[in-house]
């Protein structure tokens, strides 16, 4: 009977021990599998942020001197109060942002509902839909130079086919900026509407049905059903476009260099010139950083603002 | 074979076709779009193909040099490889005339290729890196004093005494401003970059455009010869399509002026006009002259060219559209790097062969004398990074193209390098041209020479020159006025000053000066 019983008692705390190793060793593992990718992520992230921060209590000028200099909070209070660039960048940078993703959404839904009534070009037009997400920023930019070419670029002659006089898209500083927006508009807006498109064809039929049998109209329909269904998607997709609509530079180097004037110079642009043209380190980590608590208090704003008016 | 497939099975393949399409419609379309940039790297691939720098193919370049044999002797750097960085576009063509030279030398060429205005940029970030990966770089002259004051050159001193690049030879303001930091030479030159006044003598000359302007204006037309006239002859010559131009009919506009209105380079049109008035960008304590009355008339002398004279997309132009504006036939003149008449005297180029007049910048009137100052933006030197693992074979290369064979890099019209040796100066070397031409051009370079005006070669050139370019670009866009955009300037300078240590900026512009002085740049 003992026999048994520690008989029974050795194979239970056997397959305890060996429930144990399962469970330990599979953390283990994952932890293996996990390793690389958080390797990478601390190298190339983690470190460089932490490392721009330091510097950003530095003065470091390049040009000068390879010699950092411990200032404190002054490169921030410099930014505050004695910079006549950076701000107005910011204001540029964000105005990109509040318009560019206002129209994208709104077009790249349009797109979307459309291209979910199509039967069987729907793949064609999709496909045809990634061509310009698909391209580089830069040829876009570059191919941007020649569309908007105020003497000889397509657009404006086949504006003249209508009678339409086109504005100087790039040489004018009223003009310059929606110019670049114009771009990332006809760059992205396809994107949203690849996402809302997929989106949309993950809804439920059912309450749609139901919806039809209370008698609600279309307009209803989309208010109460779809926009809160898609909410989710919504958000990640606004928030994916903000960021990267708040960084854009390769069209704005090749377009128009920050010009004319200070027309198009944004806060990531100028970012730019104070670190890779002026050498300036200490300064240009202190305006990135400006730049990261400005863009993630605005997506925060963003975003509940989204859920409100979606309900 | 799609015909045996199932449904599903046939709309997933539709699917992947047209996927597999857009793919390659969009990497065609960043290839096509890349393919137009300054972008572009790699090693220069056999003759015949391209080359992977310049803006002609390898066996353009080759075939450019004409009869120009290869040397029998020359050294032996076998199976090193020179990466060099530069600039992109015509002027690394001369990279690839000469490169059956650098064959048989044993040498493989790697080019780097960055956009115009980011030379300095790109360079230093290589330099501060410490990347070991740049043999011979090409840069502007402005940024020798940053260059070299940290250390990243290579003093060529040495070398020079070994193989001689005859300095003495270069033309002495060049020498002393290029070159040299601190009593080493750093750098041999490879351009010699001035600004000279480029015009449409035909249409200047035609008699009913003499008879019209002397009705309108009381005195006969002619080359401006102060800024205000400049303006006046400008407004003269633009024309809406329809009127007539020297008798004809215009189909398109036709402008009396242009400038250089891009962002990067501006200030150098604004200085061409201030610096008439005999001023210095700072007083011996650094204290910034850019916003003096003088100056502000001088900016508000350019945004009027720009709002009354020049084409409506005038603040899109950089180099190229300014000189494709006067050799397409939509300008009367345009102020202009030196380079730009020999592509005017080639009819692959230009639409107005045998059309162009040169002549010296137009000038204020100081104390009843006429002062005209040319600007001396750009040049390029070619110097070696004293990380440079094949220092020899750079330097095999560097004197090669300054000294060798620099008479025929300076007059193709092939590439926008600029006479920078008095023996250079001759009309016969320039083919191009008919000798009369050839004579006006060089005497045109010369004299602008002798009224040259440097750029600020002390450092922080690159963030002095960049606050004033963005004051010149406010003021031309309408975006702030001349007088408050250059008072703005002139705070940036005073905090650039003092963010790169005061002291030490004073010394190193003290010293400046005293250069610019002894060369007569600066009376």
């Amino acid at each position: 009977m003992r026999t048994t019983k520690s008989r029974h008692a050795g194979a239970g705390a056997a397959a305890l021990v060996a429930r144990v190793q399962r469970r330990s060793r599979a953390p283990l593992f994952a932890w293996l599998m996990v390793l690389p990718a958080v390797a990478v992520l601390l190298a190339v992230t983690v470190y460089p942020l932490i490392y721009s921060l330091r510097e950003s209590f530095y003065r470091l000028e390049l040009t000068y001197s390879p010699i950092p200099h411990w200032v404190g909070l002054q490169n921030y209070v410099d930014a505050f109060t004695n910079d006549p660039r950076f701000w107005p960048a910011l204001g540029r940078s964000l105005y990109l942002v509040g318009f560019g993703v206002a129209i994208e959404l709104v077009l790249g839904f349009a797109l979307a509902l459309a291209l979910n009534r199509l039967g069987r070009p729907r793949t064609l037009v999709t496909a045809l839909l990634l061509v310009p997400v698909m391209i580089a920023p830069v040829a876009v930019a570059i191919e941007g130079v020649v569309v908007f070419n105020e003497s000889w670029g397509p657009l404006n002659y086949l504006l003249s086919l209508i009678g339409l006089n086109g504005p100087i898209w790039l040489g004018n500083r009223t003009v310059a900026l929606k110019t670049i927006l114009l771009a990332d508009i006809w760059q992205w807006t396809p994107f949203v509407a690849i996402i809302v498109a997929a989106g949309l064809r993950t809804l439920p039929g059912e309450v749609y049905e139901a919806a039809a049998v209370d008698g609600a109209s279309r307009w209803q329909t989309f208010r109460t059903l779809t926009l809160p269904l898609l909410q989710p998607l919504l958000i990640v997709t606004v928030l994916i476009r903000a960021m990267d609509i708040f960084k854009t530079f390769d069209t704005i180097f090749v377009m128009t260099g920050g010009g004319p004037g200070s027309a198009t110079e944004t806060a990531s642009f100028y970012t730019y010139l104070q670190g890779l043209r002026f050498f300036s380190f200490g300064y240009a980590a202190a305006i990135s950083y400006i730049q990261l608590i400005v863009i993630s208090v605005a997506a925060t704003i963003l975003v509940r603002r989204i859920r409100k008016g979606l309900g | 074979m799609l015909g045996n497939m199932k449904v599903p099975e046939r709309k997933r393949a539709a699917r992947l076709v047209a996927l597999g399409a857009v793919v390659l419609v969009a990497l065609g379309a960043t290839a096509l779009g890349t393919a137009g940039s300054n972008h572009r790297q790699g090693p220069a691939s056999a003759a015949g193909g391209t080359p992977g720098f310049g803006d002609l193919t390898l066996k353009q370049m080759i075939a450019a040099r004409k009869r120009i044999p290869v040397p029998k002797n020359l050294p032996n750097f076998h199976g090193q490889t020179v990466t060099v960085m530069g600039d992109g576009g015509h002027n690394m063509n001369v990279f690839g005339f000469w490169y059956p030279e650098w064959q048989k030398a044993g040498i493989k060429l790697k080019a780097i290729e960055v956009p115009f205005a980011d030379v300095y940029s790109k360079e230093k970030a290589e330099f501060i890196a410490g990347t070991n990966a740049v043999d011979l770089v090409v840069f502007y002259p402005a940024y020798i004093g940053d260059f070299a004051s940290n250390g990243y050159l290579l003093p060529l001193d040495s070398y020079i005494k070994k193989s001689n690049p005859h300095l003495n030879d270069v033309i002495t303001a060049f020498r002393k401003l290029y070159l040299g930091w601190a009593g080493h030479t750093y750098a041999l030159p490879e351009d010699g970059d001035v600004h000279i006044f480029i015009y449409r003598k035909d249409l200047l000359n035609n008699p009913a455009e003499q008879a019209a302007f002397k009705k309108k204006y009381g005195h006969a037309l002619t080359v401006p010869k102060t800024w205000d006239e400049y303006l006046r002859v400008g407004q003269f010559f633009t024309r809406k399509a329809g009127e007539t131009l020297a008798g004809k009919t215009l189909s398109r506009p036709f402008y009396g002026c242009a400038e250089y209105g891009q962002r990067g380079f501006s200030f150098a049109w604004f200085v061409d006009r201030w610096a008439s008035s005999g001023q210095v960008y700072f007083d011996q304590n650094m204290k910034p002259q850019i916003n003096s009355p003088q100056a502000v008339a001088a900016l508000k002398n350019m945004v009027a060219s720009v709002k009354t004279c020049s084409p409506p997309d005038v603040l899109n132009f950089g180099y190229d559209q300014l000189r494709d504006s006067l050799l397409k036939n939509q300008t009367f003149m345009v102020v202009q790097w030196s380079d730009v008449p020999k592509k005017g005297a080639d009819p692959t180029q230009s639409q107005v062969v045998g059309k162009l007049g040169y002549s010296l910048l137009p000038g204020t009137v100081v104390n009843g004398k006429l002062v005209t100052r040319s600007m001396m933006p750009v040049g390029r030197v070619l110097a070696i990074p004293k990380t440079s693992k094949h220092a020899d074979a750079a330097y095999f290369m560097a004197k090669y193209i300054s000294d060798d064979v620099s008479r025929f890099n300076v007059s193709t019209p092939l590439d926008g390098l600029d006479p920078y040796r008095y023996s250079q100066l001759k009309p016969q070397y320039y083919k191009e041209f008919k000798l009369a031409d050839a004579k006006s051009y060089l005497a045109t370079v010369k004299g602008a020479l002798e009224h040259g005006y440097p750029e600020i070669y002390i450092p922080g050139a690159a963030q002095y020159e960049d606050a004033l370019d963005l004051a010149v670009n406010k003021a031309i866009s309408g975006q702030e006025d001349p007088a408050k955009a250059l008072n703005d300037a002139a705070k940036a300078w005073d905090d650039i000053t003092n963010k790169l240590n005061k002291k030490h900026q004073i010394e190193l512009w003290r010293a400046a000066l005293k250069q610019y002085k002894s060369l007569g740049l600066i009376k």
